[in-house]
């Protein structure tokens, strides 16, 4: 997330207001004023409090053995070579990477349709819309209470449509429950990403669009040469936000799946709430936060670099 | 977290603040007593008796409540500031080891010596769960919990069968029921603490009390004993015949899920807490009153259990801290935990007490004769299992919780659940 809010900062630098710009003459010369360090202060007071500080503690915390009785007493590497050699750690993060795969697969074509469906300004897509981002509205503990009843075996859908859910037995395999996670966040976050979508679509000049019709493009080579290309930024931006979303999924694996069966839904953010707060090692659920940490942030990095978007190449270019 | 976390400083603050000028008012450096308890609807009791603490006190109770299953959590942050409670509300056994061990609680023995009937006054095999390495730690509050087996009457009869007395009776019914295309028995395994009931009454059918016991102090052999392997066996025969269908992993208790399968008749059985009645009380009322029946768990041919034994929440506690100014206020509050004003407001709101004058109220409360049924089999029980997850410390809970789902499902087999066993931490 910070990688994202970081990189426009210092971005193509605005003319800055008369006032400032006779007050301070950028070192870089030749009439190009930036913005002083000054400005930054509150913003960076807010980063250091509430994300520095507390990560460092939990590095700290991380190489102690603490219960939240008393003091926490240093452990050494114990944490650490104990998470080495934890299987469920292991499995934890194959977890993460598969739910946060399966959101970004699943998510990413249906709400980009439908974003750009929704971008059309006719008045039944605007009524159709609004119904559609009901689901956004509603927390995601609210959402998974809903579906855990839904999904009851003997009562819910399942019991009614038995041809295809057979005995119902979603939450109690691994594939099932893991296809029910991934239903669960699409159901609730492509509203999200169609929103997205539909903003960035709705931005896309309507002249690119009168002159690929004038050259005879239809709408599906319109959507594949226009649309797709000039969403470009959009779609990372999605994306990273599922990345993120995905490797901090928790509400809906605590109420749906409770990491089970067995260890089968413990997804590394819900193993480190069950060492911490059910089994009261805080040493242990730190070292997990932290590599949580470290694997969120490079993820985010590499798909930003890896797309170029922190180039901020313009998609406008070339008008 | 932290505006639950900041309302409690704040109930704290405002606590002392009042108790402060009370104190005042009496003219005489009396203070006040913090009382923290699980912030549910059994807190109007528990009003009630502060309240008339209060009336005749010279120190003063406060009653701190903290809302939600997030209890322990927040009781293990406070419990080593300055905002630490005089007494405090839990569940016996593992759930106070820690605090005993960090040297935290106060013996409750020089108490019990100047008032026996802080001990004499409540049903022993309840009292018992509080007491860590020999020295008692808890006063039993609240109302008892037992684990019954609960049938639907209508569904047995119309299969023309009986609650089960033994094992091989169980059996029995599970193969009878299912041939009539009823689930044999409910359960509730989204949950996982209900998969473990199972187990809790068949290691105490087969071998006793004392095995459970032996490995809770840390001896690991128990759980590869011949006795072990026996309860997991017969576990393994009645899943494998069918007993709990096929989807239980999906069901949960606590979204009304399985009582709904027995309420409706869809199956014939489910073992669980005696909060079943009142669950089923408020979901159909009319099953609660004529259609659910109750039994103890079935007897095991040749095994070492007496069949009067119990297993499940023995009671809640309240434990008293080290720290506390007014130890001699703190017995006077908790002696109102075997008055009758106590049993009375308990009972009337679905509570059992455990104290020894409860019979002569048992009239007054929702279902006298359920009551009367769950009070003899505890007061009966030669011995009272705490569940094993609150027996064990709160970091055993999610392997325990893991281990009996896994092998219910077939994921682990007799070994691989004895090895898991024997790994769980045991202080």
């Amino acid at each position: 997330m910070t990688s994202i809010s970081a990189a426009p900062a210092p971005a193509p630098a605005p003319p800055a207001p008369a006032a400032a710009a006779g007050r301070r003459r950028a070192r870089g010369g030749a009439g190009v004023t930036r913005p002083g360090l000054a400005w930054a202060a509150p913003a960076t007071a807010f980063f250091a409090l509430f994300a520095i500080v507390p990560l460092v503690l939990v590095a700290v915390l991380s190489f102690t053995t603490w219960n939240g009785i008393g003091s926490p007493q240093p452990a050494g590497l114990a944490n650490w070579t104990a998470l080495w050699h934890d299987p469920v750690m292991i499995k934890s993060l194959w977890l993460s990477a598969l739910l946060t795969t399966l959101g970004v697969v699943v998510q990413t074509p249906i709400s980009l349709l439908l974003g750009v469906w929704a971008a059309g300004h006719q008045r039944n897509r605007a009524i159709l819309s609004a119904i559609y981002f009901v689901p956004l509205l509603l927390s995601a503990t609210a959402v998974s209470v809903l579906w855990r009843a839904l999904l009851d075996p003997n009562f819910g859908i399942p019991a009614q449509a038995s041809w295809l859910f057979g005995d119902g037995n979603l939450l109690g395999s691994q594939a099932g429950s893991i296809g029910v996670l991934a239903f669960v966040g699409a159901w609730q976050w492509t509203p999200l990403h169609t929103l997205i979508y539909q903003g960035g679509a709705r931005a896309v000049p309507q002249v690119l669009y009168q002159a690929a019709a004038i050259d005879g493009a239809g709408r599906v080579r319109q959507f594949f040469h226009i649309t797709l290309p000039q969403l470009r930024n959009t779609i990372i931006t999605s994306m990273v936000l599922m990345v993120v979303g995905g490797l901090t999924t928790f509400d809906t694996v605590l109420i749906l799946t409770q990491g089970g069966p067995g260890t089968d839904t413990t997804i590394s953010a819900y193993y480190m709430y069950q060492q911490g707060f059910k089994s009261f090692d805080f040493g242990g659920a730190s070292a997990v936060a932290l590599v949580l940490v470290v694997v969120a942030t490079v993820i985010s990095l590499a798909v930003v670099r890896l797309s170029g978007y922190d180039r901020m190449r313009s998609t406008v270019e070339g008008l | 977290m932290t505006a639950a976390a900041s309302a409690l400083v704040i109930g704290l603050t405002a606590g002392c603040g009042s108790g402060g000028s009370s104190a005042g008012a009496s003219g005489g450096g009396a203070g006040v007593i913090h009382v923290l308890v699980y912030g549910d609807a059994g807190n109007t009791v528990e009003k009630q008796l502060v309240d008339t603490f209060n009336k005749t006190s010279k120190v003063k109770a406060v009653l701190d409540t903290i809302p939600g299953a997030d209890y322990q959590t927040k009781l293990q942050t406070v419990i080593t500031t300055s905002q630490a409670p005089d007494v405090f509300f839990n569940w016996g056994g593992g759930s106070i080891a820690p605090f005993v061990k960090a040297g935290l609680l106060l013996p409750l023995d020089d108490m019990i010596a100047k008032d026996p009937g802080l001990k004499a006054n409540f049903l022993p095999s309840v009292f018992n769960t509080a007491v860590i390495d020999g020295k008692s730690y808890g006063v039993p509050m609240r109302g008892t919990q037992p684990v019954l087996l609960f049938d639907n009457k209508k569904t047995l009869a119309d299969a023309g069968l009986t609650p089960p007395a033994t094992w091989d009776d169980l059996l029995a019914d599970v193969h009878a029921l299912k041939a009539k295309g009823v689930t044999p028995i409910a359960l509730g395994g989204g949950d996982q603490w209900p998969t473990l009931m199972w187990f809790e009454y068949a290691y105490d059918r087969v071998a006793g009390p004392g095995l459970f016991q032996k490995a809770l102090g840390g001896d690991a052999t128990a759980w590869a004993s011949p006795e072990s392997r026996k309860a997991l066996g017969m576990l393994k025969q009645l899943i494998d015949a069918g007993a709990f269908g096929s989807n239980y992993d999906s069901v949960k208790y606590t979204d009304g899920g399985s009582p709904a399968l027995l309420a409706k008749g869809k199956a014939a059985f489910e073992l669980m807490g005696s909060w079943e009645y009142s669950t089923q009380q408020s979901n159909d009322p009319d099953f609660a009153k004529n259609g659910l029946g109750y039994s103890a768990f079935p007897t095991v041919t040749g095994g070492a259990g007496d069949p009067n034994d119990v297993v499940g929440n023995t009671n809640n506690f309240y434990s008293v801290l080290k720290t506390t100014k007014h130890p001699d206020a703190v017995a006077q509050f908790l002696k109102l935990m075997y008055s009758d004003e106590f049993v009375k407001a308990q009972l009337g709101i679905g509570n059992l007490p455990t104290t020894t004058n409860t019979p002569q109220f048992l009239s007054g409360s929702a279902d006298p004769a359920y009551s009367q049924y769950q009070y003899n089999l505890v007061k009966q029980a030669p011995s009272f299992q705490l569940s094993w997850d609150q027996a064990y410390p709160p970091s055993a809970i999610t392997p325990i919780h893991q281990a009996v789902q896994e092998f219910f499902d077939g994921k682990l087999d007799t070994d691989g659940f004895v090895k898991a066993m024997q790994a769980l931490p045991t202080s």
